[in-house]
């Protein structure tokens, strides 16, 4: 302990010790002159020596080395500035989209203590039936409270729906996103309310026995204008009274990635969930997430263990069955088959964006490897001082680290800065009927490592090359200045050429995929989907959140068509249970004359449908008004499904059984051969599509289309009033059919923005990368050039020479490049809406396209060659 | 007619060093002559061992060291022993003598 006083004590006393030191240096030499003795010896390397004993050493070097890097970097200030650009920009990019991955995936919640809160999923093998409402991980009531009842490893453990939207009744009804919760759910969490209490057990003791609520005070300050006196007024969801208790503390928007703006107890699912029936009491229903709070001092393996005990336990009711549990860190993005996905797309991309920061490496690495050709003679000089070789590379290394300690602060700064505005961006292009996203995209200490690793690594791998190349000791030849190029640089020049051949690959991959996607896209604006899309608007009721009936609802939907038929510029309305490219899609069975089973996707439609989306009917006939709401087992097929089924012959008049049901079966008619549409999905036709009339079971759920040759928002809000005319407590969601189109597009089109973007990036580094590498090159071959010159070469032949040597590389990267991303192409041929992966177009046009860049980034600085005058030339040093 | 240079395990020169400071504070370059005398001319202690390991012994805290006037009347630092640094010189005696012996009756009787 005093040692380590000492040690400090000298440290902060440096200089001091150090002129004491040599003054007793000093008087030592002089009483040995006096009596004679002559001491060799490199007075400076014993100082050292006598000065690493305290071992404060490495400090001083660090010190000096960071202020001879500082200077270094001051005097080529427009290399540095460049390089440390190039940086601050692969740095950017990578901490912005880690930013992004961290705050969906990998950031625990935002509450007390938020590592001891994990989440629990399940994962069945074996064969054994479940029915899910939401995902299949997800438990039933049964299993929460035997969970509950039976762990060692929780101080509690909650359940929710994580999803459960109601429509709230008032002046404007609107839909809400909530979740129905166990009774624990405020408690465990440690969440307390900003006004009025939580729920209690009391309020989960029996079915329907609390109508209690809690608002999110987004919606207490939203809706209701953040009326103190909220708590203990009475709201209704589902045409159900619920009161309020409490209002949760601003910020907190529950544990999903979708914002919660109310929680009920779990209890009143039967009463507020009018679609599902009583969940409470299905046994092997997946309906429920669990957390749960570990005691202090267990660890997740200790609940791994624990739990899967009674998980176990549970198996045994359901023979052949094993479940698997999945108990992680609570996120707010924690479904273990979207998180797989999720995973697998931000690989995806965070490999796009790593290969850009390897693109600016290289480019920097071959800066620096030119720069540092250029102080041969300055590093050959302090070799021979008796630098060692790693005090050379050391120093060196420490101006490539500062050089990338600065780039990626800047460029994490700058990523934080603007992903804000670009998150927000993204979510204005989000499709309306997508609920708000919970996400903070704050920067914590994740990033801020992840951000500091990668500059670090960064910084090593651009700056090895170069430190080890330039401290080779060719001291002999370095002094006397004659490695200007009458020979090739050898190993120098293969690692430059290497290094262009990776960054024009990589940056061709990039803009392959660009090319590829941006080409599918057009074809995905120009598919037609069999029907016609434009002036058609799709109404979305919500009747069965409203305690309807089938009759009421059969009712309702006469009234509301004739009123809609009434509205101005309205040329037909029809019903349809499933809208085209709106990801619903229902499916069932079929037989034809007792044969095998096939698998069919289906539609309820009115008669008028066709009408409306100006789908012709090419054999039989439409459905007659008495088929429609009269359950007459008919249907109208498509041209495809008639040609497969019944090939070679008139489908029209053909009966076949539809599977109504687990075994039942009921004899149908095809009655008309409608043209073939892509309703089920944009990439490709149905390939089985069954046309049936609307019944009256079916006037609870089924959706209008409406057909006007208005505009878009004075048919919506005629729509609007018409409903509310009927009913003022209904929601008529209203949006134009196109948006469906859009929905498709829009994954491609995001990604292909982003592909471009980044390829477009590759892009300019690359050129950049070719342009500096080329100027070195010729500048380095000055002399040479002004021989061949005074020798009678003509400008033309010197161009040659030099655009020969940086086209290679290029050409070489290009080859690759092609190669690499025929390889990959294959796998993301979904998004290609049915180009080929292979599309010669792309893939010829795209590589000529980069040739031609290249060609002009050489272009410009070989031109220079040309103009050197032989006589300056030949004196050049 | 210069001496073969004798190579001196590094842990003697400190016990040399206490053991030299034990009779009193001196200067570095008298330290040096000190040990060349008293071993009749055969140790010389260059100032290349002999300075780090005055370091070492100051970082131990076994001797300090302090400003004075030489026979040359020159201000320079005297070194000397603590009550650790005497400490550490029995205990480093003790043990340099018992691995004496012990070469010693290796030598002798194998």
């Amino acid at each position: 302990m005093k040692e380590f006083f000492r040690r400090l004590h000298y440290f902060l006393n440096r200089r001091r010790f150090d002129e004491e030191l040599m003054g007793d240096m000093e008087f030592h030499r002089e009483m040995a002159a006096r009596d004679g003795r002559r001491n060799f010896g490199n007075e400076l390397r014993l100082r050292e020596d006598a000065r690493e004993v305290w071992g404060w050493v490495w400090i001083d070097r660090l010190g000096q080395d960071l202020r001879y890097a500082v200077r270094m970097l001051g005097k080529n200030r427009g290399m540095t500035v460049g390089v440390v650009l190039a940086i601050a920009l692969g740095i950017g990019v990578n901490t912005g989209i880690f930013t992004l991955l961290n705050a969906i995936a990998l950031r625990p919640l935002e509450v007390h203590d938020a590592r001891r809160v994990v989440s629990v999923y399940q994962t069945f093998r074996g064969s054994s039936t479940r029915n899910v409402n939401g995902a299949a991980s997800m438990f039933s009531y049964a299993e929460y409270l035997d969970y509950r009842e039976h762990n060692h490893v929780f101080s509690g453990l909650l359940a929710y729906q994580p999803i459960f939207s109601a429509s709230l009744d008032g002046e404007q009804p609107r839909q809400l996103q909530g979740q129905l919760i166990s009774c624990n759910y405020f408690e465990v969490l440690n969440m307390r309310p900003s006004m009025g209490r939580g729920l209690t057990e009391s309020d989960c003791a029996a079915p329907g026995s609390a109508p209690v609520v809690v608002l999110s005070d987004g919606i207490w300050r939203g809706v209701f204008n953040a009326n103190p006196g909220m708590v203990g007024k009475v709201i209704t969801l589902n045409r159900v009274p619920l009161t309020v208790v409490g209002i949760a503390p601003a910020g907190f928007r529950g544990t999903e990635s979708v914002a919660t703006e109310f929680w009920a107890p779990v209890s009143m699912q039967p009463v507020l969930d009018t679609r599902s029936g009583n969940s409470l009491a299905s046994d092997n229903l997946s309906w429920l997430v669990l957390m749960g709070r570990l005691k202090s001092g267990t660890s997740l393996s200790q609940a791994r263990a624990d739990l899967s005990i009674i998980a176990g336990r549970i198996d045994e009711h359901h023979p052949g069955r094993t479940t698997t549990l999945a108990i992680d860190v609570a996120s707010l993005f924690g479904e273990p088959e979207a998180r797989g996905y999720l995973f697998g797309a931000g690989a995806i991309l965070l490999a796009a964006v790593s290969l850009v920061l390897l693109i600016v490496c290289a480019n920097v690495a071959n800066l620096l490897l030119a720069r540092a050709s250029g102080r041969r003679k300055e590093i050959a000089l302090r070799l021979s001082l008796g630098a060692s070789r790693g005090r050379l590379i050391r120093q060196l290394l420490t101006e490539s680290l500062l050089l990338a300690l600065i780039g990626g602060a800047l460029g994490s700064v700058a990523a934080f800065w603007s992903f804000d505005v670009l998150f927000r961006l993204l979510l204005a292009h989000v499709p309306h009927w997508m609920p708000t996203i919970a996400l903070s995209v704050r920067p914590d200490l994740h990033v801020l490592a992840y951000a500091l690793v990668l500059t670090v690594i960064a910084g090593i791998i651009f700056g090895l090359a170069p430190a080890l190349q330039a401290s080779k000791p060719e001291l002999n030849l370095a002094l006397k200045d004659e490695g200007a190029g009458l020979h090739a640089d050898g190993s120098r020049s293969w690692l430059r050429s290497a290094l262009v051949v990776a960054q024009v690959s990589v940056c061709l991959i990039l803009l392959l995929t660009a090319g590829l996607l941006g080409h599918g896209l057009r074809e995905a604006q120009t598919i037609d989907p069999g029907f016609a899309a434009k002036d058609v608007s799709v109404v979305t009721l919500n009747l069965d959140q409203q305690n309807y009936n089938d009759t009421k609802a059969t009712v309702f939907q006469r009234e509301l068509i004739d009123r809609i038929g009434a509205l101005p510029r309205v040329d037909a309305v029809a019903q349809a249970s499933v809208i085209p490219l709106s990801l619903d899609t229902h499916g069932s069975g079929i037989r034809i004359n007792g044969g095998e089973r096939v698998q069919i996707h289906f539609d309820n439609v009115s008669a008028k449908y066709f009408e409306v989306l100006s789908i012709p009917i090419v054999g039989g006939r439409h459905f007659s008004e008495g088929e429609v709401h009269g359950a007459a087992k008919v249907a109208i097929v498509t041209e495809g499904t008639a040609r497969r089924l019944w090939p070679n012959q008139d489908a029209v008049g053909k009966t076949f059984e539809f599977q109504n049901g687990a075994e039942t079966y009921n004899l149908m008619q095809v009655v008309g051969i409608a043209k073939d549409t892509r309703t089920s999905s944009l990439g490709a036709e149905d390939e089985y599509f069954f046309y049936f009339p609307v019944s009256s079971e079916d006037q609870l759920r089924t959706k209008l289309l409406v057909h006007a040759g208005a505009s878009f928002v004075a048919i919506a809000k005629g729509i609007r009033e018409a409903v509310h005319g009927i009913d003022p407590n209904l929601i008529a969601d209203v949006h134009p059919l196109d948006d469906n189109l859009e929905n498709y597009r829009l994954p491609s089109r995001i990604v292909t923005i982003l592909f471009g973007a980044l390829g477009l990036l590759a892009l300019i580094l690359a050129s950049i990368g070719i342009y500096g590498v080329v100027a070195y090159i010729v500048s380095q071959r000055t002399r040479e050039i002004g021989i061949r010159m005074a020798l009678g070469a003509s400008a033309g032949e010197v161009l040659r020479l030099v655009l020969r040597g940086s086209m290679r590389p290029a050409l070489l990267g290009v080859v690759i490049g092609v190669g690499c991303c025929a390889g990959v192409s294959r796998l993301f041929a979904s998004l290609l809406f049915g180009v080929s992966p292979f599309d010669p177009i792309t893939f010829v046009g795209v590589p000529v396209f980069l040739l031609a860049v290249s060609l002009l980034a050489s272009y410009l600085p070989a031109r220079r060659a040309t103009r050197i005058d032989p006589t300056v030339a030949l004196r050049y040093e | 007619m210069s001496m073969p240079k004798i190579d001196m395990p590094s842990g003697a020169l400190v016990l040399l060093i206490l053991r030299i400071l034990r009779s009193g504070p001196l200067h570095g370059y008298a330290i040096a002559q000190r040990i060349f005398t008293l071993s009749s001319e055969v140790l010389r202690v260059e100032e290349g061992s002999l300075y780090p390991a005055l370091q070492r012994i100051l970082l131990k805290g076994w001797v300090t060291a302090e400003w004075g006037i030489s026979e040359t009347n020159r201000k320079v630092r005297f070194y000397r022993l603590t009550t650790e640094g005497k400490k550490q010189l029995e205990a480093e005696l003790s043990d340099y003598n018992r691995v004496n012996v012990a070469i010693q009756s290796v030598l002798r009787t194998a």
